[in-house]
């Protein structure tokens, strides 16, 4: 570890350190790995069971599935909506705004009971979609519905910098070169935001993916079909399976930690294409 | 011609911010527009490229029209300020977009590549990524990638902008060298003096969105028309004098300067005030008058010296009072109107007369040059003090003077208005005379007249802000005066000029003569004063025409040239009587016999 001499406004490295390792330990290490601990007190081939039974690998695939396919639909429209708050000024821009950022701060069962009432077989929307014959309550469909509503700030708030970013002197350099919107959008314009793109698409990834509150009252948790991996937790520790529990815990931590960084060492790669030689 | 604009006006919120730019760029030539920012020639060079609409005029590339094609079909390569390069693309890839785009073959675009990268010098660095290059190679990238598509016209806005001094130079000369070697119409934007020189085969200088003066750089620095050149370009002395019969003085100073202003002979042989350039190097300086090789302008004494280098800049304040009057607006509060001259010397000069401030020296001039403008300094007229302060810190007035580095002196008269006569021997009154506007507007136009005032302002109370400027006249013997003092004050104010003929009838013989006559004046505006403006045919009786036209807005200006005295009660009474609008009167009398 190389100590950096360089005066700072902050006291010095050791005293900075500490604090970091301090509170990371307190609040993240150590839970973390009184979780690992407990889980470890089960047997090899237990653990290997419990990871293959048929109810945990469907919550795992209805877990991540949602998850991403969230993660894609707020990516798609999470960029759009950016692109209108960063280059268009219209009336109430500052109001809409200000409106992206309530799925933060919304009690997460609230905004689970809004999506259920709205699309319940007889909500407002749920009654129009059931007569096309599409049911989103109690379906990955309604799961997928609340994970797009919790994610979509990451996304808008990720990539909104990044645009405002993008000169429009470059654009104005690709039209007069001869080029149209669309080659200036693909050529251009999207390289340059992809890695901030790609930071809003893990974080609302890895929301989604931890995300309890919203989904219990619009999945309805059927066994097999929509029952989450948090909900699967739930119901282990409800029926005092603490062990098992915490190793189904585990698992999800080791997944999402892999998936994480791999979307992370992806956005790292095309940020320093595009930044190298910033620090010579 | 390559590239051609005519008459090219855009607004921002009603002000205009490019006013009826005409300009001819011939093929291959390196044409510089100088301007300070806002000016509004980057605005111009974005209309040229495309990116920005226009609101009136024409734009052409090679006799080919392109005001209404876009930007992707104009074929100009354009340069920006910052570089503006595609970062997570190489430098090949760069270069290499605009043949892409196109659909170039490989091996194509790889050959204009390698060119291209050559013309720039900057060989072998085509797998590099912008940010791993200086600005100064950024900057190369961004030339090579503007010139990629052959395009007709090269547009750069302040391409050196953002790199400092030693790579600028360095820029600079490949940047001639490519434009040389490639023989492609150039339009280069910047508000370095120095560059323009340095790159321009011609330079146009902008100011308040209206394009000043078009001309070599050695041309226009002898032998600026305007103040705002004269100032712009290089460092200049500005001085009030008076136009003599046996030619111009400055203070007592006869000064033997060549008349170049031919818009109005008659003027010329009036006595009146003019605006004299005097170079800081053209000044010399000598311990006494005898010792002066060159003409004598006064005494001063050195305030400061300063060391540059190559010169030795000095401020040499003259003492001999009332001797020189200063057309530079910074002394306009001294009660002398004393000028402080800048003068530079070269170490030769500063060798033979070691100076030290608060010394006394004689001061010659070698060259002076006198600006065919007809407004030169303002004379606040007023019955009582009162009216006359008021007047003085009239804002319109004082950014008008502002801007034309000019004085604001008063004069307080309590017979003004009144039927007395002219005193016989009384010279003609220097300057502009500036009046408010009242009851007694005409009576108080009349007297001024009377007392030899050629051109009066006449100003409403409170703030105005035209932006447009009506411009009129009743005889022959005031139209080329009318028009010298409009273009005169129209590069001072950011309106746009509408030429008013005003015609009785209908007739058909009366229209065509009508039509005929406003060409004319706008030739005549444009070639001899370097006016660009709008005209506009009228019909019905001239004062009622007038009034109702400046009714229809608060925010103009009437510029009227009148060759009668007696037009003001008989005619124009009305307009006179209570002008909501700024009015700047014109008197030259038709002479009867």
């Amino acid at each position: 570890m190389t100590v950096s001499t360089e005066r700072s406004v902050l006291p010095g490295f050791g005293l900075t350190v500490g604090y970091t390792t301090f509170f990371l330990s307190a609040v993240v290490l150590l839970p973390l790995s009184a979780m690992i601990i407990k889980a470890s007190s089960i047997s090899h081939g237990a653990f290997i069971k419990l990871l293959l039974d048929p109810e945990v690998v469907a919550s795992y695939k209805i877990s991540f599935g949602t998850s991403f396919l969230a993660a894609v639909i707020n990516s798609i429209f999470g960029f759009a909506i950016a692109w209108t708050l960063t280059r268009y000024d219209f009336a109430g821009r500052k109001f809409l705004d200000a409106l992206i950022d309530l799925p933060f701060a919304l009690p997460t069962a609230v905004s689970g009971i809004a999506l259920t009432a709205v699309f319940a077989p007889h909500g407002w929307l749920g009654l129009q979609l059931a007569s096309i014959g599409i049911k989103v309550v109690y379906t990955w469909i309604g799961i997928t519905v609340a994970l797009t509503l919790i994610g979509m700030p990451f996304v808008v708030r990720a990539v909104q910098p990044a645009l405002a970013e993008v000169q429009r002197d470059i654009e104005d350099a690709a039209e007069t070169l001869g080029a149209g919107r669309f080659t200036i959008f693909r050529r251009i314009i999207f390289p340059t935001i992809l890695p901030s793109l790609l930071t809003g698409f893990a974080m609302a990834f890895a929301r989604g993916i931890g995300e309890y509150g919203s989904v219990v009252f619009i999945s309805g948790n059927l066994p097999m079909q929509t029952e989450i991996t948090p909900l699967l937790i739930v119901k282990r520790l409800e029926e005092y399976k603490y062990v098992d529990a915490a190793a189904l815990g585990c698992i999800m931590l080791g997944m999402s930690f892999v998936l994480l960084l791999s979307i992370n060492l992806l956005q790292a790669w095309s940020r320093r294409r595009l930044f190298v030689g910033r620090r010579s | 011609m390559s590239i051609t604009l005519d008459q090219i006006t855009k607004r921002y919120q009603n002000t205009p911010v490019v006013n009826d730019v005409s300009l001819d760029v011939g093929d291959g030539e390196f044409f510089v527009l100088l301007g300070a920012s806002g000016s509004g020639k980057s605005t111009l060079l974005r209309a040229i490229a495309g990116l920005t609409g226009v609101d009136h005029g024409r734009i052409s590339l090679h006799g080919r029209d392109v005001t209404h094609i876009s930007p992707r079909k104009r074929e100009v390569g354009l340069v920006f300020q910052n570089y503006a390069l595609f970062k997570h693309m190489s430098v090949a890839d760069n270069i290499e977009f605009a043949l892409r785009v196109r659909r170039v073959k490989a091996a194509e675009r790889r050959a204009r590549r390698k060119e291209l990268l050559r013309l720039v010098a900057l060989e072998g660095m085509d797998d590099r990524l912008p940010t791993q290059l200086s600005g100064g190679q950024q900057q190369r990238v961004a030339v090579a990638r503007a010139l990629a598509h052959k395009p007709q016209v090269l547009l750069m806005d302040e391409p050196f902008g953002a790199l400092d001094a030693k790579i600028r130079e360095e820029l600079r000369r490949t940047i001639r060298e490519v434009q040389r070697e490639l023989r492609i119409s150039t339009i280069l934007v910047t508000h370095d003096q120095e560059e323009a020189f340095a790159l321009a085969d011609r330079i146009g200088v902008m100011n308040l969105g209206r394009l000043l003066e078009v001309g070599r750089p050695e041309e226009l620095y002898a032998r600026p028309a305007t103040r705002f050149v004269a100032t712009f370009l290089g460092a200049a002395n500005l001085l009030l004098g008076r136009q003599t019969a046996d030619g111009i003085r400055v203070g007592t100073t006869p000064v033997t300067a060549p008349i170049n202003s031919m818009w109005d002979q008659r003027t010329m042989q009036r006595e009146h005030e003019v605006v004299a350039v005097l170079r800081p190097e053209e000044v010399a300086l000598a311990p006494t008058r005898d010792e002066l090789a060159t003409l004598y302008l006064g005494t001063g004494v050195v305030e400061s010296t300063m060391f540059t280098g190559a010169y030795e800049r000095l401020r040499v304040r003259m003492t001999e009072a009332g001797t020189i009057a200063s057309g530079d607006g910074e002394q306009a509060n001294d009660k002398h109107h004393l000028a402080t001259l800048d003068v530079t010397r070269s170490q030769h000069d500063q060798r033979l007369l070691p100076l030290t401030p608060g010394q006394s020296v004689a001061v010659g001039v070698r060259r002076i040059h006198v600006l065919p403008t007809p407004l030169s300094s303002y004379v606040v007229y007023g019955k009582t003090d009162a009216q006359v302060e008021s007047l003085q810190t009239h804002p319109f007035l004082v950014e008008l003077a502002n801007r034309m580095k000019t004085r604001v002196t008063t004069q307080l008269e309590p017979q003004l208005g009144s039927r007395s006569r002219a005193l016989p021997g009384q010279g003609p009154l220097a300057g502009v005379a500036v009046i408010h506007t009242s009851n007694h507007t005409a009576a108080e136009l009349e007297w001024l007249l009377r007392h030899g005032a050629s051109e009066v302002l006449l100003l409403p109370a409170g703030n105005v802000q035209p932006r447009r400027v009506l411009i009129h006249w009743t005889g022959e013997t005031v139209r080329h005066a009318t028009l010298a003092v409009a273009a005169s004050m129209l590069r001072h104010v950011a309106a746009e000029a509408t030429y008013l003929n005003i015609i009785p009838s209908q007739s058909e013989t009366q229209k065509a003569e009508g039509m005929r006559e406003l060409l004319d004046a706008r030739s005549t505006a444009q070639t001899t004063h370097g006016l660009e403006m709008r005209t506009e045919l009228r019909f019905g009786e001239v004062a009622g025409e007038l009034s109702r036209q400046l009714q229809s807005s608060n925010e103009q200006m009437l510029i009227l040239g009148i060759t009668d005295m007696d037009d003001i009660q008989d005619r124009f009474a009305a307009i006179f009587k209570h002008p909501h609008c700024p009015v700047l009167l014109v008197f030259r009398e038709q002479h009867r016999d």
